[in-house]
C-alpha cells in the first residue's frame, strides 16, 4: 500500500473531496446540445487519446502497408526488370528474325525473278582472320555442288566469287579484295572496264578511256566478260573519277554492304540473268552495248 | 450533550494555542441550524443576500478545532446541505466551503484566533475566499461570468466580518478547554 505521510493526509483528503464534488457538479451541469458536462469532459479527455490511438494505429498500419507494398514493389520491380531484359532479348531476336526474314524474302524474290538461273542460297558463317585479305566463309560446299570461280551475289549486287571449296563450306573472295577483279561496265554508256578491289571498302574501275563522260552516282554493272558473273548485275556507283594515263581512275562504292553480309546467293551456272517479266526482257534486250575495247589484261580474276 | 474538550498544542511559530473539541451532536446541530436559518433569511429578501451563516459556522469550527481533515469534511457537509436547499448545482457551495474549512483549520492550527479582531478579519477574508472559489467554479464549470469582487460582495463581507465576533462567542459556550 502507498503510505501517505501524516501531515499530507489532509491535503490528499482535500484533493479527493474536491475532485468528487467537481465530478458531482459535472454530472449535473449541462452544456450546449443539453449534454452533461461530465460527458463533455469524458469526451474531451478520451477523444484526444482515441484520436492519438487512431493516428498511431493508422500510421503503423500505413507504415506497415507501405513497407509491405515497398517490399512487393521491390520484388515486382526486380521481376519487371527481368521481364524487360527477357523482352528486350526477345525483341532483339524478333527484330533479327524480321531482318533475316526480310533478307531471305529479298533473296527468294530475287531467285523467283530469275527462275532460269540456277542459284543456291548460302549463309555466311565466318570471315577471314587475315586483315589484308577480304574473304568470308559460307555454309555451302562441295556437297552442294559448289566449285571454284562461281559467282556470289545478293539481290543488291555482286559480292565476290568462290575461291576455295571444301566439303561443307566454301571460301568467298570479296570484290574489294586486292586480288579481286570483275568484268564491269558503266550502265549508262555501256563502256567496259575491270573493277578491282583496293583492300578497302571502295573499289576501283580500270581501263576506262579518259574521254569517257561520267558523273558521280553513275551505276556500274557486270559486263559478263569475266565468264563468272552474268551481265548487268549491279557492282556499285561512281563516287569519283580522275584523269590517268592512259585510262581514267574511277572510284566506286560497292552496291553491297560487304561488311554486313549474312546470306548470299551462289550462281551455280553461268546463265545470263534473264528476268521473268516481259518488260524486263525487252529492257535488257534493248540495252545499249559499249564499243569500248576489252581490257588488255585479258579475263579478270 | 457532551461538553467540548480542549487541549493545548504548540504551533510551528512557537505559539501555544488551544484545540477545542465539541460534541458531534452540537457540531451537526449547529451546522444544520445555520443552513436552515440561512434558508429562512433568504425569504427576507436583501438581508439574506448579505449574511452567510453556514460560512461563519464553517469558519468557526475550522478555527476552533484546528483539524484540517475535519474542517474540510465539515465544510463539505455544510456546503452540500446549502446546495441542497439552493437552486444551484449540488457541489458548488460544497467545493467553496470545503476549501474554507480546510484553510481555516490550517490557519487555526498555526495562529491564535481567539481575539475578536482576528475573528472579524477571518470573517472578512474567508468570505472573499469563498467568493473567489465560487466565482472560479461557476466561471469554469458553468460558464457564468460571476464577479470575483464587487461592491455588493464587499458589503456582504463586511457584514459577515462583523457577525463573526458576535456569533463565535455564543458558540464558544459549547466548548470546554482543559
Amino acid at each position: 500500500m502507498l503510505e501517505v505521510p501524516f501531515r499530507h493526509r489532509p491535503l490528499l483528503l482535500l484533493t479527493v473531496v474536491l475532485l468528487i464534488q467537481i465530478l458531482l457538479l459535472a454530472f449535473q451541469i449541462r452544456r450546449g446540445e443539453n449534454a452533461r458536462l461530465i460527458r463533455i469532459w469524458a469526451v474531451e479527455i478520451v477523444t484526444p487519446w482515441q484520436r492519438a490511438g487512431t493516428w498511431v494505429g493508422s500510421t503503423l498500419h500505413s507504415s506497415w502497408k507501405d513497407y509491405v507494398d515497398l517490399h512487393h514493389v521491390r520484388v515486382e520491380n526486380q521481376q519487371l526488370r527481368n521481364q524487360i531484359t527477357q523482352l528486350a532479348i526477345r525483341n532483339q531476336q524478333l527484330e533479327s528474325q524480321a531482318h533475316e526474314q526480310e533478307r531471305l524474302e529479298r533473296l527468294l524474290n530475287f531467285r523467283e525473278a530469275y527462275p532460269s538461273v540456277n542459284m543456291l542460297a548460302a549463309e555466311v558463317i565466318g570471315a577471314n582472320a587475315d586483315a589484308s585479305s577480304r574473304t568470308l566463309y559460307i555454309n555451302r560446299g562441295q556437297r552442294d555442288g559448289l566449285t571454284r570461280d562461281m559467282g556470289v551475289i545478293t539481290p543488291e549486287g555482286v559480292v565476290g566469287k568462290i575461291l576455295e571449296v571444301f566439303s561443307g563450306t566454301a571460301q568467298v573472295l570479296l570484290i574489294n579484295d586486292k586480288e579481286s577483279g570483275v568484268g564491269a561496265m558503266l550502265a549508262s554508256s555501256r563502256t567496259h572496264g575491270v573493277v578491282k578491289g583496293l583492300g578497302q571498302m571502295q573499289l576501283r574501275m580500270d581501263y576506262v578511256p579518259n574521254d569517257e563522260k561520267m558523273s558521280n552516282g553513275d551505276a556500274v554493272v557486270t559486263s559478263g566478260d569475266d565468264q563468272i558473273f552474268p551481265k548487268d548485275l549491279p557492282i556499285g556507283t561512281v563516287t569519283g573519277a580522275g584523269g590517268g594515263n592512259p585510262f581514267k581512275t574511277i572510284l566506286i562504292q560497292p552496291a553491297v554492304r560487304l561488311d554486313r553480309l549474312e546470306e548470299v546467293l551462289v550462281l551455280l551456272s553461268r546463265d545470263e540473268l534473264a528476268p521473268q517479266t516481259q518488260g524486263r526482257d525487252s529492257e535488257t534486250a534493248g540495252a545499249p552495248t559499249s564499243n569500248a575495247p576489252a581490257p588488255a589484261g585479258g579475263a579478270p580474276q | 450533550m457532551r461538553s467540548a474538550q480542549a487541549m493545548r498544542m504548540e504551533t510551528r511559530a512557537g505559539i501555544r494555542v488551544e484545540v477545542y473539541h465539541y460534541s458531534t451532536i452540537f457540531v451537526m446541530a449547529a451546522s444544520l441550524l445555520a443552513v436552515v436559518i440561512q434558508a429562512f433569511l433568504g425569504r427576507l429578501g436583501s438581508v439574506g443576500e448579505f449574511v452567510e451563516l453556514p460560512l461563519l459556522v464553517t469558519i468557526y469550527f475550522g478555527l476552533s478545532r484546528r483539524n484540517a481533515s475535519r474542517g474540510l469534511l465539515l465544510g463539505m457537509t455544510i456546503g452540500l446541505m446549502q446546495d441542497g436547499i439552493s437552486r444551484v448545482p449540488v457541489g458548488l457551495y460544497g467545493i467553496s466551503k470545503t476549501v474554507v474549512g480546510y484553510l481555516s483549520s490550517t490557519i487555526g492550527a498555526r495562529i491564535d484566533v481567539e481575539h475578536p479582531l482576528s475573528r472579524l478579519a477571518f470573517g472578512f477574508i474567508f468570505f472573499h475566499v469563498q467568493q473567489v472559489v465560487l466565482a472560479a467554479t461557476q466561471r469554469v464549470l458553468l460558464g457564468r461570468p460571476v464577479p470575483f469582487f464587487d461592491r455588493r460582495l464587499l458589503l456582504a463581507s463586511l457584514v459577515n466580518a462583523v457577525l463573526a465576533p458576535l456569533l463565535f462567542p455564543l458558540m464558544d459556550r459549547f466548548r470546554k478547554a482543559d
